[in-house]
């Protein structure tokens, strides 16, 4: 005869107990309204048709197949590829050069450490608006090299420059954030490794390439993670420096600007938009796990 | 109470399901409510940036409807301009819709086509002829029958030059250019004399360029684009010229409003459009320039110049559709246009009112100017911009004429692509 006991062991492995549900319910509540919906509807919409206004019907995978055949599509994975290919490295090395330099509790340090966090809490809008005054064509910029003989730059009229402004902006604004989360990780690195590998006779270049390099290396990782999404996912920047339109005949477009664009306003393409913003999400998600996989070759 | 994994799976089954449900057929024809009944009840009353600057007005113009109408209650929202067509999309599509909207055609179009505009030519036919025709027609929309919203204020703006640029450039500035023609030839000539530091224009053409530049701009049942005529491919080709020559600004290509407004302020534009309400910015940013302003009609090849049509909608979901109607008519009705005109630098759209003499008598001042020469071309004004051209088209066209500049294509080639992007749009839009 079996166990009585059996089934009711069975029966508490398949239950769940209560109360720490309970506990986790306002954070599970908010994460299904605010994150699991979006996510799951714009999933699903991306094989429909619907748009703003018109509830839509299945369409398969024909909204894929139509970015396919996109140029813009094609514009917008180049531009944001292009961000992260550009802004990652400068979001990696600066900050942390940036932080060995106020690393060091000397007087007046602390002025240096706000004024390059300032960036980090003023508006992106305002930012962008001050840094086009700055590189317009009749701008503090091109003032200045008109008047050393260089002659005026477009710098808000060439699709590449527009980027590349772009893309130094978010350098710009980006590494006061990440120098705090450098200055965190340096300071776990004890002294005693400097002072040996300078008794070796190494000097400044070889202690930062041997010694902090490799000891804030999985802090540079995970910058290097935040800062990537971060990049693809870009849209302020260039939207406020190269217009709604996205920069000349739309060429600094970015995937999450062209999601804005297709998606939104009373006759907007919600499915279409749902199919781009999923490839947004499949690449940035890929882009976290290259960068893992990077740092797990490294380890081994 | 224990909680099973059936049950966590139900709740993410919901979450699945939950969007599926917005799958399904929509859309079709206005409906024609009955506006007939007592003007009782509650309604919702929404408008486009209007509380900051006029706010006693408008509470003023409730409260005289409340009391007309005993029994009613309007609540005034009002929304930022930025924005305000994805507020209307968020609130049409959670069946939040305000009694009472302002909009503009191209808005009216969508939310009619999604059977959220009452018809007015069904439901309220009967103040048609209060209004001027052409301005009580824009509200109506290619492949629909009906009228979708009462024509509210009408606009047109003068263009602005700055007076010592033409003189400096040898160009009379008394004598602006009036037709596209004359345009080019002066902005071609400003771009010689002064080695393409002044440009005459910051912005590429638009679609209302193209219609006062006399491209048909759509088919005769709207159901197509048509600006790829050898008109429209001249007009182009002709904009070309003008950026080689630096005749056009170079940062026309990503230029906005505000920063074509700016270039003409600093004097880097010798001409850009307007309203009477930027007299006073010129006045206090660039007293220099508000010194040499001149002031002239719309460029326009056909003689009708462009005007912008505001419109006050009524949502065919309304439950309140007497009171709804009645208070569109009372916002929109002649009285009312013309007192709201005189708070604002706007045009009463109802008939006969721009006989007024507040729109006919000149005082000396460059305000009654600006507002005479602009209501004696409102009078034959068409609204060139098409109720069907969304602003993804707007892109489409921007982005195209971009390319043709560039010279990466012809302005033919540029064109064919925006109307064969456009018509596509145009069958998505159903």
């Amino acid at each position: 005869m079996a166990s009585p006991t059996v089934p009711r062991v069975s029966r508490v492995r398949r239950q769940l107990p209560t109360s720490p549900w309970l506990f986790a319910a306002p954070g599970l509540l908010i994460t299904g309204a605010f994150i699991l919906y979006p996510f799951v509807s714009t999933l699903v919409n991306a094989f429909t048709d619907r748009r703003t206004l018109i509830p839509g019907q299945f369409v398969g995978l024909a909204n894929f197949r139509e970015l396919l055949g996109d140029e813009m599509f094609w514009i917008g994975l180049r531009n944001s590829t292009l961000y992260v290919l550009g802004v990652v490295p400068a979001l990696v090395v600066l900050p942390l050069l940036l932080a060995l330099l106020v690393q060091k509790n000397i007087p007046g340090i602390t002025f240096f450490r706000s004024a390059f966090y300032t960036p980090v809490v003023a508006s992106i809008v305002v930012v962008g608006l001050i840094w086009v005054w700055l590189l317009d064509e009749r701008g503090l910029v091109n003032s200045l090299l008109e008047a050393i003989g260089v002659g005026r730059v477009g710098f808000l009229s060439d699709q590449w420059l527009l980027l590349l402004s772009a893309m130094t902006v978010t350098v710009w604004k980006g590494l006061g954030y990440y120098m705090i989360i450098y200055l965190a990780a340096l300071a776990n690195v004890p002294p005693e490794l400097h002072e040996a590998a300078a008794v070796d006779g190494a000097g400044p270049v070889r202690r930062f390439l041997n010694v902090t390099v490799p000891a804030v290396r999985s802090t540079m990782v995970l910058v290097g993670a935040l800062s990537s999404v971060a990049a693809f996912k870009v849209f302020s920047e260039v939207y406020l420096m190269a217009g709604p339109s996205g920069g000349p005949a739309g060429e600094d477009t970015t995937l999450v600007m062209l999601v804005q664009r297709t998606g939104t306003g009373l006759t907007g393409r919600v499915g279409y938009a749902s199919a781009i913003s999923v490839v947004v999400f499949v690449v940035t998600v890929a882009l976290m796990l290259l960068v893992l996989r990077a740092d797990r070759r490294d380890e081994s | 109470m224990p909680v099973s994994r059936r049950a966590l799976a139900a709740a993410f089954a919901v979450c699945v399901v939950l969007p599926l449900s917005a799958c399904g057929s929509g859309g079709g024809d206005g409906i024609a409510a009955d506006a007939s009944g007592k003007v009782e009840g509650d309604i919702t009353f929404q408008t486009w940036n209007l509380r900051a600057n006029f706010k006693e007005y408008f509470e003023g113009l409730i409260a005289d409807f409340e009391k007309k109408y005993p029994g009613t209650d309007v609540k005034w929202i009002d929304q930022p301009a930025e924005g305000y067509a994805d507020k209307i999309s968020a609130d049409a599509a959670g069946g939040t819709l305000p009694d009472v909207v302002n909009v503009s055609p191209d808005l009216v179009a969508p939310l009619a086509k999604a059977g959220l505009a009452l018809d007015l030519d069904k439901a309220a036919g009967q103040y048609e002829k209060e209004y001027l025709e052409g301005a009580w027609a824009s509200h109506r929309i290619p492949g629909m029958t009906g009228t979708y919203a009462f024509p509210w204020y009408l606009n047109t703006g003068p263009l602005f030059y700055n007076k010592s640029l033409f003189k400096e450039a040898g160009l009379d500035p008394d004598q602006p250019p009036k037709t596209y023609g004359e345009v080019f030839d002066a902005a071609l000539k400003m771009a010689e004399e002064t080695d393409g530091e002044v440009a005459t224009l910051a912005n590429v053409p638009t679609i209302e360029d193209f219609g006062r530049y006399g491209v048909e701009l759509m088919n005769e049942e709207g159901t197509a684009f048509t600006f790829n005529d050898a008109k429209g491919v001249e007009l182009l080709a002709r904009y070309k010229e003008l950026y080689d020559a630096k005749a056009l600004d170079p940062q026309a290509l990503t230029a906005t409003p505000e920063s074509s407004g700016k270039k003409f302020l600093t004097g880097a534009v010798a001409m850009n459009p307007g309203s009477a309400l930027d007299l006073g910015n010129f006045k206090k940013q660039a007293p220099n320039l508000y010194k040499n302003i001149g002031i002239t009609d719309q460029i326009t090849s056909t003689g009708h110049v462009n005007m912008y049509v505001m419109g006050v909608m009524v949502n065919a979901q309304t439950k309140r559709t007497p009171a709804a109607v009645a208070f569109a008519h009372y916002v929109t009705d002649a009285a009312h246009q013309m007192s709201f005109a005189k708070q604002v630098a706007i045009f009463p759209s109802t008939a006969g009112s721009l006989d007024d003499p507040y729109f006919t008598k000149e005082d000396g001042t460059d305000e009654t100017r600006v507002r005479v020469a602009a209501a004696k071309s409102l009078k034959n004004a068409v609204n060139y911009t098409p109720v069907l051209f969304s602003e993804q088209m707007k892109t489409e066209l921007r982005n195209e004429v971009a390319k043709a500049l560039q010279g990466k294509e012809s302005p033919k080639q540029a064109l064919d692509n925006a109307v064969e992007a456009c018509n596509r749009l145009l069958q998505q839009q159903g």
